[in-house]
């Protein structure tokens, strides 16, 4: 029952013969998408051959706010992607791969921290190349250096979550952020897919994929015992703004700007509710009449969307070119 | 409907019979009903007494509307949380560790939960109280393995069918709702799954349910009710009356169970 095939495993073997004839024209120096070379940039393999795929195969034009939807979370995926990358020691910036060493360090000595990374490091690298076999574009041209994982736009670093690098607790507070954000912001756009079924399936199939790595962060930091009770086991989102972060842990850099971001993280966006939230479709969840559990088991049980713009006002201190 | 055809099965492996499954097939291309009778559901060997109250009239779920997709997730939810009540006096719970307890006891709140939502959200069109074989729930809950293995396969059981249903929803806040069941669904898969794997750190999201695309278990619906089928826990009828929009249909990956 179970299919793992990948993308290129889908492709029947003329295909795949026309791909390897268009790789050694690229490799001869036939001129090429721009979607191909942001992957050769992006030093990936799997990512190159999914826009090689799609530079021999142009899809039909996509619906411009589908294709929106698609390069939105492109950007998104090269982000965490990015993130996991640096903190592993695998990032084509070697000043990203050494800042990161401490923390690396950290993890190494943690049983199972450093598969899991590697794991989600994974799905992040495979969400990058099936977005780009879907059609989207890295309109932001984002690279490896197009990133200040600190939080102050700048190349050489500087913001208020530079701990991150440092102290492992932190470190994974972030990463727990960053994939409650993604499920946030891929719940947020589902409802303008749902004129291209086969993309919203993919979107969802996504979306799944993040929570599960939100849960086994939230997990992890339990597990090292200095997370409050707020950080379930089950891994489910409980309160809102900083408190759903477990907000005891905000760095000592600048925990202003730390909580600031979480509560932007968990709080209400433009128009969708605080992850606090208990009304879903005009129903009040903590008061069933079959299910009277009080407002935490409530909150947990239902995670919230952002809209785009909510999403931007996060992440954009971690990217140094401007998004939108 | 006029056309409408009724092929009845009541045992789960007819579906494994070509000749009965090709019949299943045809009906759900022409739009007819797949009944699947309660004996179905019954446990091989089972005594029969806790088969005493099935409900006479199969549930035929309308796959074609959005109250029927979520008549469809109200079906799960009652499992899950019908299991997972039970799960918590039984002998398996009482093995686990304290951090394993409050997983065990979150889910069972969010299940309810959602349960209960559902069936406010629908109302009159709600589908009745499905009825659950208390012996092999029972036998289901015995040891902590047993217990984790079962709410694993539930849980990806449940990931995957609002990951497969979700194209069929024609309503962007039907959508939505599912969209914030779906991830707390996920939410569990991975805490049960991480508690099975012990400190390698990779089951959470494994290899076996995310596939090399990064892309997450979905299964369509008659997949997903065949495999609740099996499970053997379900004495009630659930049948697909109208199914889904089959130019929507997508292939299937679902997690494999549990060993």
């Amino acid at each position: 029952m179970t299919t793992n095939t990948t993308i290129l495993d889908g492709i029947d073997p003329e295909i795949a013969a026309d791909l390897a004839e268009r790789a050694d024209e690229v490799a001869q120096g036939a001129s090429t998408s721009s979607a191909l070379t942001a992957a050769l940039a992006l030093g990936s393999i799997p990512v190159a051959m999914a826009a090689l795929s799609r530079d021999v195969y142009a899809q039909g034009t996509l619906p411009a706010n589908i294709k929106g939807v698609l390069d939105f979370a492109l950007a998104l995926e090269i982000f965490e992607n990015e993130f996991y990358k640096a903190v592993l020691g695998t990032s084509a910036v070697a000043a990203l791969n050494t800042a990161f060493a401490p923390v690396r360090a950290l993890a190494i000595a943690v049983p199972g921290a450093v598969n899991t990374l590697q794991q989600i490091q994974k799905h992040e690298a495979a969400h990058v190349a099936t977005l780009l076999a879907t059609g989207a574009t890295n309109v932001f041209n984002l690279t490896a250096s197009s990133f200040d994982f600190t939080g102050n736009r700048s190349a050489t670093g500087g913001g208020p979550f530079a701990e991150a690098t440092t102290n492992l607790a932190f470190l994974l507070q972030v990463a727990q952020g960053v994939e409650d954000t993604g499920v946030r912001a891929y719940k947020g756009q589902a409802a303008n897919l749902m004129s291209n079924t086969a993309i919203l399936e993919a979107a969802l199939r996504i979306h799944s994929v993040e929570a599960r790595h939100a849960a086994r962060v939230r997990r992890m930091r339990r597990a090292a015992a200095g997370a409050p009770a707020e950080v379930r086991w089950s891994g489910t989102v409980r309160g809102g703004e900083r408190a759903a972060a477990g907000g005891t842990t905000l760095g000592t850099l600048n925990p202003t700007a730390v909580g600031s971001a979480f509560d932007k993280m968990y709080g209400a966006g433009a128009s969708s509710p605080s992850e606090s939230n208990i009304m879903h479709a005009g129903v009040n969840v903590s008061a069933l009449a079959g299910a009277t559990f009080g407002a935490e088991a409530a909150q947990e049980a239902f995670d919230e969307p952002l809209d785009r713009a909510d999403v931007v006002a996060i992440v954009q201190p971690f990217f140094i070119p401007t998004i939108s | 409907m006029a056309n409408e055809r009724e092929v009845l099965f009541n045992r789960g492996d007819q579906l494994l019979v070509s000749t009965s499954r090709r019949s299943f097939l045809q009906v759900l291309g022409l739009g007819g009903v797949v009944v699947l009778l309660p004996s179905m559901f019954a446990a091989c060997g089972d005594d029969g007494g806790d088969i005493t109250n099935p409900t006479t009239s199969p549930f035929r779920l309308d796959l074609s509307t959005d109250t029927g997709i979520l008549n469809y997730a109200y079906a799960l939810e009652q499992l899950e949380a019908a299991y997972y009540t039970s799960a918590l006096t039984s002998a398996g719970f009482a093995a686990l560790s304290t951090a394993e307890k409050e997983v065990l006891s979150d889910l069972q709140k969010h299940e309810v939960i959602h349960r209960e939502f559902l069936k406010q959200v629908l109302g009159s069109a709600a589908i009745p109280n499905i009825v659950f074989n208390t012996t092999t729930v029972g036998n289901l809950t015995a040891s902590r393995d047993v217990l984790l293995r079962t709410s694993q396969l539930l849980e990806d059981t449940g990931v995957a069918a609002y990951n497969g249903a979700g194209k069929y929803l024609t309503s962007a806040a039907n959508l939505l709702v599912a969209g914030k069941i779906v991830s707390v669904e996920a939410r569990h898969s991975a805490a049960i799954r991480d508690i099975r794997d012990g400190t390698n750190g990779r089951l959470f999201a494994g290899d076996d349910v995310v596939n090399a695309s990064g892309l997450d278990v979905k299964a369509e619906p008659d997949t997903t009710l065949t495999a609740v089928g099996s499970l053997n826990v379900v004495t009630s009828a659930l049948s697909i009356g109208t199914p889904a929009n089959e130019s929507r249909r997508t292939p299937d990956q679902t997690a494999p169970t549990p060993t």
